[in-house]
């Protein structure tokens, strides 16, 4: 009897948090609907993933590559990314151009992105504004550490 | 000796040197392009301005003898606002391509940008289009862009090759160096230039875009190649943590070293570093066994198939084939396991064959310490194929230079008819196959320990690189091997480095012990 009368308890002061919180983001929602500004903001609930998240435009999400005119990739292997990266998740091999004027161009451009922390240094870094992490790709959980290790061709997209 | 002061300290220096030179002797760095202390002073980049009390104008310190009494002040305002000038007019027709630029990270222009420049750039002019990739010979390419016609290539050609292939032509900022005609720069020191290219204008083809020189590490070492001993700095990558690299060591670059090779060294063993990756041996391998074994196992098989030998008084069936790429400390051990413990074992030396040398470093004897061997008392003996095919019981080789004198065939014959045979080298090779057990072993870069060159000239080193896998250096196997024996175990118990080894070899044999 006693084990039971507890079980009550403990639903009754679950049920006080819980109208706790709807009667503090009314309160806030209604203020709101007023046009009264205030510090804190009522809570929503949001329906992901059935209904998508608009990303602020800065986010830091997946990264790509940028492309020159003619499609081949503005990288030029400098390696500040791979230098400046903490995780040092980004391996890049380079290749011999024939164009005087670009020389060197990535063979190989690898981001292992089981390792990247999304600090967006290489971003940052990079002279050539060639990678950047706009793609707005948020949802990258993949069923095998492989299929992270994005390669020159994914990352051009 | 003259008295000068130089930034508020007082030197007494030689009388008639430089000022850069009484610099640097008391560690005042002084920024220069042009300079070299191989070539005689030239004063053409104007970067070591300083100024000197009672001078009105700035002077070049390193074209300018010291006087006594000189005041001379290296960090003063007017010198730092002359250097700044100077610099401006070298970069105003930079490229600045420095993300492509392989000397990016060692560029001098880089550095002295960082300390005496940082301004904003007044030309709003278009830059000069140069030829950016001329093909100077077999190692060499050229950006005419980023040259800032320090002529410390055209110098070095001149004075210290004597082939005089390059020149600066034209005039203003059409200036360029260049190639007289069709020449190529194809000489064996050719990759001292891009070494002594204070900025990236000749870079080295063989290390065209691998890496970027900020990710190397730099280790001091000898160079194997020949029996010059030119002190050697090996550029290697640590590698990352989860990448793997397709190689260890990008670069080998000129260590100064008066005594041997000053400032330079050949393209031989500048550009002949692959055998440092290539081939390795990494793994011990038994032929009939599958399973892995372990050095002290190795050892002790090693050792008891000799015992067997030395119990049935028959160690004149025991073959040892060494070669002169080994250390002092190395041959010394051989020498006294081999020789002193093990009375009448056949020694035979197997290494690399002459070829034709020149005048400058490069000697025609292509192995580190022949004459390390000869102090020691080997006589040096080339292989013979009667005592390895029917006097042998148990062969050790050292390293895999027997196949180069000797064919496959051959030595397959040979080795049949031996019941036990052994090989320690660096390199997998053919000999592999025919015989009982491969001990990877290191090279000179792995170990440590000291070599003569060719004019008895006793160097010792540390190990640059660790080594390969599962390889250990020659000198901790034959220690091993000497304490296994248990002939004389107290005598080998001590050695635990190279340094003990070469203090015990200098009491014995006095040569080393200067």
């Amino acid at each position: 009897m006693l084990k039971h009368l507890g079980f009550f308890i403990e639903i009754v002061k679950g049920s006080i948090i819980t109208i706790r919180h709807f009667v503090v983001n009314m309160f806030y929602h209604i203020l709101n609907l007023f046009g009264i500004k205030t510090k804190r903001r009522g809570a929503v609930t949001r329906q992901y993933p059935e209904a998508p998240i608009q990303l602020a435009s800065r986010h830091r999400s997946l990264h790509r590559l940028l492309q020159r005119d003619d499609g081949k990739p503005r990288c030029v292997v400098c390696m500040l990314c791979a230098t400046v990266c903490p995780s040092e998740c980004i391996y890049i091999e380079a290749a011999e151009e024939s164009d005087p004027e670009i020389q060197k161009v990535p063979s190989t451009f690898i981001i292992d992105l089981s390792r990247c922390c999304f600090c967006g240094f290489c971003v940052e870094a990079c002279p050539e504004d060639a990678i950047r992490m706009d793609t707005g790709e948020v949802e990258l959980a993949r069923y095998g550490r492989g299929d992270l290790v994005y390669n020159l061709e994914k990352l051009l997209g | 000796m003259v008295k000068i002061r130089i930034d508020d300290r007082e030197l007494e220096v030689q009388e008639g040197i430089t000022i850069f030179n009484a610099a640097s002797e008391a560690g005042i760095p002084i920024p220069h392009f042009c300079y070299h202390p191989a070539f005689v002073p030239e004063g053409t980049c104007r970067m070591c301005l300083v100024e000197i009390e009672g001078v009105p104008k700035l002077e070049l310190a390193c074209s300018t003898v010291v006087r006594d009494g000189m005041i001379v002040s290296t960090q003063s305002d007017r010198v730092r606002d002359g250097r700044k000038g100077v610099l401006e007019f070298l970069l105003a027709e930079h490229p600045l391509d420095c993300p492509i630029c392989d000397q990016a990270g060692d560029c001098k222009l880089q550095d002295y940008y960082e300390d005496y420049g940082l301004y904003e750039s007044q030309f709003s002019e278009v830059k000069d289009k140069h030829d950016k990739k001329v093909d100077l010979g077999k190692h060499l390419i050229h950006d005419q862009e980023r040259c800032v016609l320090c002529r410390r290539c055209v110098r070095f050609l001149c004075e210290v090759t004597g082939t005089e292939d390059l020149g600066v032509f034209e005039r203003g900022s059409h200036t360029e160096v260049n190639l007289y005609l069709d020449n190529q720069v194809d000489n064996n020191y050719s990759g001292n230039l891009a070494q002594i290219c204070p900025v990236g204008a000749i870079t080295d083809k063989d290390f065209r875009f691998q890496t970027r020189s900020w990710f190397l590490e730099e280790a001091e070492s000898i160079c194997p190649l020949c029996s010059r001993g030119c002190s050697i700095q090996i550029g290697y990558h640590p590698g990352f943590s989860r990448f793997s690299l397709p190689k260890r060591v990008y670069r080998i670059r000129a260590k100064t070293n008066e005594t041997v090779n000053g400032y330079w060294i050949c393209d031989l063993g500048r550009y002949g570093y692959r055998y440092l990756d290539e081939n390795r041996a990494t793994n011990l391998k038994a032929r009939d066994s599958q399973s892995r074994i372990q050095w002290d196992a190795a050892v002790t098989l090693l050792s008891e198939k000799i015992k067997r030998l030395y119990y049935m008084k028959r160690t004149s069936r025991i073959t040892v084939i060494l070669n002169s790429a080994l250390t002092n400390e190395e041959l010394y051990l051989a020498g006294k396991i081999f020789q002193k413990d093990l009375t009448d074992v056949n020694i035979f030396f197997a290494d690399a064959a002459p070829e034709s040398g020149d005048d400058v470093l490069l000697t025609s004897e292509r192995t580190p310490n022949r004459r390390g061997a000869l102090e020691l008392g080997f006589d040096l003996k080339p292989v013979d194929m009667d005592i390895l095919s029917s006097q042998t019981d148990l062969v050790i080789i050292f390293g895999t230079h027997i196949l180069e004198t000797h064919s496959l065939s051959d030595l397959s014959n040979a080795m049949e008819n031996i019941p036990a045979k052994f090989v320690l080298a660096p390199h997998t090779s053919d000999l592999d196959p025919m015989v009982d057990m491969v001990l990877p072993s290191t090279h000179i870069a792995e170990k440590a320990g000291s070599l003569t060159n060719i004019d008895g000239l006793v160097q010792s080193f540390q190990s640059a690189l660790h080594p390969l896998g599962e390889s250990q250096a020659e000198w901790q196997v034959l220690v091993d091997l000497g304490k296994e024996l248990a002939i004389n175990f107290k005598f080998y118990g001590q050695f635990s480095n190279p340094k003990n080894i070469n203090r015990e070899m200098g009491k014995e044999v006095p040569f080393f012990g200067k």
